[in-house]
């Protein structure tokens, strides 16, 4: 389904790091995460969410409590998909959210000084 | 590529969340002058504890205020889990000090999201924070002007029933 679905959709990859990518589909105004294993759609306020659980995981507390598992489950009311990840990859997710949503910043200035600006 | 964030919604995530922070003071000054209304009622100041809670249906107000905003530009508006709140006070007098102090944090609170508004160039959020920039002046007026009943009019004798019967009157007028 994965590269079926890039091509189709002609998917714009807004920011990739070693351990996975995100796409945008401006066909269909969703998102791709591409990322452990998985390839998920997101619309605009659940990559957000996603972002936002993913930030709240307290890593340290993760690697320090023995007493506890040492993945994270990582999933938000309404949310189609789940992760089950170690610390190691909760913070290659969270560098590749916060890539993304660089991007999208990047994306908003550019948009404004080439589309919404023109004289 | 589509700017699909913007598309959904005129406020930066950054604005946002400080709106978000802003609706989370709002609620806790509501309930902060609850409690004083209580404080004021147990101990007899029933003119006090009227203002109290008229103030707090004002903050219930401006929470509301911000609320709309946020979900009107396509945010997320936050409901927000209020604790904390103090409930008891050491005097009267401590109850106007308080509230003067939580009028000075809001004020502040809103002149850091108007510089935050300035920075992005925002000036659609900055246009509505104006209508709170004018309010806190009204704020900051009003608690000022109550602790100073307690210089002008002294707390001995009859003093706090006396600053308890004025404080109802404090109002605010721009000219
Ligand atoms: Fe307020
Ligand atoms: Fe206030």
């Amino acid at each position: 389904m994965e590269k079926a679905c890039i091509d189709i959709n002609e998917l714009v990859n807004v920011f990739s790091n070693v351990h996975g990518s995100i796409y945008q589909s401006d066909k269909l105004n969703c998102f791709y995460v591409d990322f452990g294993g998985k390839f998920a759609k997101y619309n605009c306020l659940s990559l957000q969410k996603l972002k936002k659980v993913v930030e709240q995981i307290d890593i340290e507390e993760l690697l320090l409590n023995t007493h506890r598992a040492d993945f994270e489950l990582v999933t938000f009311n309404g949310c189609e998909h789940i992760y089950l990840l170690n610390a190691l990859e909760i913070v290659a997710l969270k560098d590749l959210l916060q890539g993304t949503f660089t991007m999208f910043k990047l994306n908003h200035l550019i948009s404004d000084c080439l589309y919404r600006l023109v004289v | 590529m589509k700017d699909l964030m913007r598309i959904k919604c005129l406020i930066s995530q950054d604005i946002e969340t400080l709106l978000n922070q802003q609706i989370k003071k709002e609620a806790h000054s509501s309930s902060l002058y609850l409690s004083m209304a209580s404080w004021c009622n147990q101990n007899g100041y029933d003119f006090s504890a009227d203002y109290f809670t008229k103030q707090s249906e004002e903050e219930r107000m401006h929470q509301l205020k911000l609320f709309k905003y946020v979900l009107d530009m396509g945010g997320n508006a936050i409901s927000p889990e209020v604790t904390g709140i103090k409930t008891d006070f050491a005097g009267f007098r401590e109850v106007f000090e308080d509230a003067l102090e939580a009028e000075i944090a809001i004020t502040q609170s809103f002149k850091n999201l108007a510089a935050k508004c300035h920075k992005e160039q925002d000036f659609v959020t900055m246009e509505f924070l104006n209508w709170f920039l004018k309010e806190q002046r009204e704020e900051e007026y009003k608690a000022r002007r109550a602790l100073e009943l307690f210089e002008v009019i002294g707390e001995e004798g009859m003093g706090r029933w006396e600053i308890d019967k004025h404080v109802n009157k404090i109002s605010y007028s721009e000219e």
